[in-house]
């Protein structure tokens, strides 16, 4: 597979995960608002801002309508829903032969669709309705990559660069509930909030088949990051990232190879081997920190050997 | 209750095998049209009178649906009764369904105003342009005599020059021309074939006769918009499709990759690639749509390196040898060791691959030295020299102002022709005589007396009208017709062709970059 087409394959990938994970997040965070006093309701949006962004959002208060705006519609935010799907497709149409017809069409249709929403048209009813939608249109797109593409090369692209985000997306997620206010305020996630965590990243019937519904955050914790079977956990994404990378580039040095692979075991072996009583007692945040880090360098590191390599590396 | 046992597949059902074949280019198949069957006349609908013609001008120009006195030509009473019979809101409905599927596909060029990008389709026209058997017979076998005679040229124009020392082709009008690669001199091409992948561009004259009125030798555009018209156009009268006996054209893309095949030197593994100058290309749509059908890689020149005269790709295991290259980017901008330094969208090294018999590369470099104005006018004349025969398809009458009869009667009948400077292009260096005032012909006059090698006329040419549909009826607009040529070891032209539409009313200009739109060929068996 050409270096480029598997670069934008990846990155195609991993927007559309982004903005999976936005549409996703917003659409639980505008259906539970109501249910919230003002205060909760701002620290549970200053939590979002953060984990969808990175920024630090220090307001007093939070408008859902602008934050919407600017987490969802807003083209000149690099981190918005609109901007994730407009890069996802750019990606794509650098690729179209590399695609079946159907994934592109289901990913240029849903852009098409979502482009020229404005925030006014939405307000006025339910404003979730519409993340719900793109939702379901995210799902096809997804159910249609998996039943119309070969399961080659490209095809193991895409799961790379979709596992990779969402593993990172999942740990800013947990981060910003798990680790404390960093203003020092009371602003702790109440019952309430864990119940929403567990919607943000569709867990809340899986955990419950587990855990029962007693919401407990160190069961919640456990599941989010170290459950082997639930698509949104940790570990069952960096299973996947070790499982792609066996499949990519088969034919490429074996030094190369070895490379990537020996920083995905070491990933694994963080989470195959982490215990959750141990992080509870504060370690949470580092531990978080240090998946990133690692998903970071595999990022990296799959580049330098198969995407970017100097070509009188392999003359 | 008793609930529904779950039933194992039972034996393989006794489906009804329709081919779907021709429908698998492009992803959805659904008509447009429902049943859509055709309707027996019960009124003809006159243009100019009734609905939806109520608006469909005949002029001087040749119509290809109506004959002078109005009545439908013979080919076109199926999709003329149908049109009749549907209300004005069905057609729109049906025009809808074409645009929106184009949108959806991403066949579309971005225009950028205000800073701000938006993607606009390639306008397409729902009804389809037909043209007869016998029709379609003489120009097969016109421009199949005519790429031969451009081959044979070529070939000796980077040879011997026979055809310069015998004086039938001004010397220096070849090498005097900036498209004349010194380079390609002595290097032979596989099968003689310095163009492989033609488009020609006809228009049909007020007689109703097929005349060619230029031909693209260099990367011919457009083969894509054929395919994607016929998709439409199909699904928008599925009823009338079926009753015409329509030649198929869906094979274009498989003749394509036996045409490239059989440029390499070697039958098995060869590996191919088309060269796209990338995303942001107009006609990007086509490379990759081409890629896509062919089964080839899709390459940028930042995806191919040239080792030892060898060109390889950069894949994820490492460097992948190519032997054919379909390039999308013009003779410029090809290895900017040799052409231009400046460009970004090549290879350096290519050419010294291609010198060396490591490569092909289609259409081979410097074809564009016999697609220019003066050499056009010289067609006839080439087809006469090479081949002994007579041409099939006339060229539309041009005078060569190096010629000392030409230019006396261009400078006398200023006021009917256009003249047209050789080496430009766009409209550049252009007089239209009939549209100029008194003062810019003498002053165009004046350019012509101080250099007649440069330039040449034509009398001003009524392309022929087609039946379109412009939102409130059907009008007619002027229309070309671009078949395309495909030569290797053989020459093959697929049944069809892309016809370009003037979409503005009493408009000439087809091309898409000005208001062009384009619509469905039907080639009847």
């Amino acid at each position: 597979m050409l270096s480029r087409v598997a670069d934008s394959l990846y990155w195609m990938s991993r927007y559309i995960e982004r903005a999976e994970h936005t549409a996703r997040v917003m659409a639980v965070k505008l259906e539970s608002m109501i249910e919230q006093t003002p205060e909760d309701a701002t620290a549970s949006w200053a939590r979002v801002i953060e984990a969808l962004t990175g920024e630090l959002s220090l307001e007093p208060s939070q408008d859902a309508f602008l934050t919407t705006r600017k987490l969802a519609f807003d083209h000149e935010n690099g981190a918005a829903l609109i901007t994730s799907l407009s890069m996802a497709r750019d990606n794509a149409r650098q690729v179209r032969e590399a695609l079946s017809n159907e994934v592109w069409e289901n990913l240029n249709r849903l852009y098409l669709r979502l482009a020229p929403v404005t925030m006014d048209s939405i307000w006025v009813h339910t404003p979730a309705r519409l993340f719900r939608e793109a939702l379901e249109d995210m799902h096809a797109l997804e159910g249609v990559t998996y039943s119309t593409l070969s399961h080659g090369e490209g095809w193991y692209f895409l799961e790379l660069g979709k596992h990779i985000e969402r593993a990172q997306l999942l740990g800013r997620l947990l981060d910003v509930h798990f680790r404390g206010p960093r203003d020092g305020s009371q602003n702790t996630p109440k019952y309430f909030d864990w119940l929403v965590l567990l919607k943000f990243c569709t867990a809340f019937e899986p955990y419950t088949k587990l855990y029962t519904a007693s919401i407990r955050p160190q069961k919640i914790a456990e599941f989010l990051l170290f459950d082997p079977e639930f698509p949104h956990s940790i570990r069952y994404s960096v299973d996947r990232v070790t499982d792609a990378l066996a499949r990519v580039a088969p034919g490429a040095p074996p030094a190369r190879r070895a490379a990537v692979e020996r920083l995905a075991g070491r990933l694994k072996a963080s989470v195959d081997f982490g215990q959750i009583d141990e992080l509870m007692s504060g370690a949470i945040a580092g531990f978080l920190a240090d998946i990133t880090r690692q998903c970071e360098k595999i990022h990296e590191t799959l580049y330098a050997s198969f995407i970017t390599y100097g070509a009188e590396t392999v003359l | 209750m008793e609930a529904a046992a779950n039933q194992p597949l039972a034996g393989t059902p006794r489906a009804r095998h329709t081919s779907r074949m021709q429908h698998e280019a492009f992803a959805s198949t659904e008509d447009f049209g429902g049943t859509d069957i055709a309707a027996s006349p019960t009124r003809q609908a006159r243009p100019g009178q009734d609905a939806p013609y109520q608006h469909y001008a005949l002029g001087a120009a040749y119509d290809e649906m109506f004959a002078t006195d109005g009545t439908a030509r013979a080919p076109y009473t199926t999709l003329d009764s149908r049109i009749s019979t549907l209300p004005l809101e069905e057609l729109n409905r049906r025009q809808q369904a074409c645009e929106q599927s184009f949108l959806h596909q991403g066949i579309t060029f971005t225009v950028y105003s205000d800073n701000r990008a938006t993607e606009r389709i390639i306008p397409t026209d729902l009804f389809p342009r037909i043209v007869t058997a016998t029709e379609w017979e003489r120009i097969e076998r016109g421009l199949t005599q005519r790429i031969l005679a451009l081959n044979l040229f070529l070939r000796d124009i980077y040879s011997d020059g026979r055809v310069l020392k015998d004086g039938v082709v001004p010397r220096s009008m070849i090498y005097g021309s900036k498209h004349y690669r010194r380079e390609m001199r002595g290097l032979p091409v596989p099968h003689g074939a310095y163009v492989n992948i033609c488009g020609s561009d006809l228009i049909r004259n007020e007689r109703g006769a097929f005349v060619v009125l230029e031909d693209n030798l260099r990367v011919p555009s457009g083969v894509s918009y054929m395919l994607a018209n016929r998709d439409v156009a199909r699904r928008a009268f599925p009823g009338v499709f079926r009753s015409m006996n329509v030649r198929p054209i869906e094979q274009y893309p498989l003749e394509l990759l036996a045409t490239l095949r059989s440029l390499a030197p070697f039958h098995d593994d060869v590996s191919i690639a088309v060269l796209t100058p990338g995303v942001f290309n107009s006609a990007y749509f086509e490379h990759a749509f081409l890629a896509r059908q062919m089964g080839v890689e899709l390459v940028e020149g930042r995806d191919l390196l040239v080792n030892d005269n060898v060109v390889y790709t950069r894949t994820t295991s490492g460097l992948k040898r190519v032997d054919v290259i379909y390039r999308r980017i013009d003779d410029d901008f090809v290895d900017p060791l040799i052409f231009r330094e400046d460009s970004a969208l090549g290879v350096p090294g290519l050419f010294n691959a291609y010198r060396a018999g490591n490569v092909m590369i289609a259409n081979a470099l410097g074809t564009g030295v016999a697609d220019d104005k003066a050499v056009y006018a010289y067609v006839p004349r080439l087809i006469r020299y090479y081949l002994s025969e007579e041409p099939i398809l006339e060229n539309v009458e041009t005078f060569l102002c190096r010629e000392e009869k030409a230019l006396e009667h261009v400078l006398a009948n200023l006021d009917k022709l256009v003249v047209k400077a050789v080496g430009e292009s766009g409209g550049y260096g252009m007089l239209v005589g009939p549209h100029a005032s008194k003062a810019e012909r003498e002053e165009f006059a004046e350019k012509i007396k101080s250099d007649p090698d440069n330039y040449i006329a034509q009398p001003t040419i009524q392309l022929s009208t087609a039946p379109t549909f412009v939102g409130n009826g059907v009008e007619a607009r002027h229309v070309d017709l671009r078949p395309f040529i495909l030569h290797g070891s053989e020459t093959k032209i697929v049944p069809g062709a892309l016809t370009r539409v003037a979409l503005k009313r009493g408009s000439l200009v087809v091309n898409s970059s000005q208001g062009g739109g384009s619509k469905d060929t039907w080639v009847l068996g």
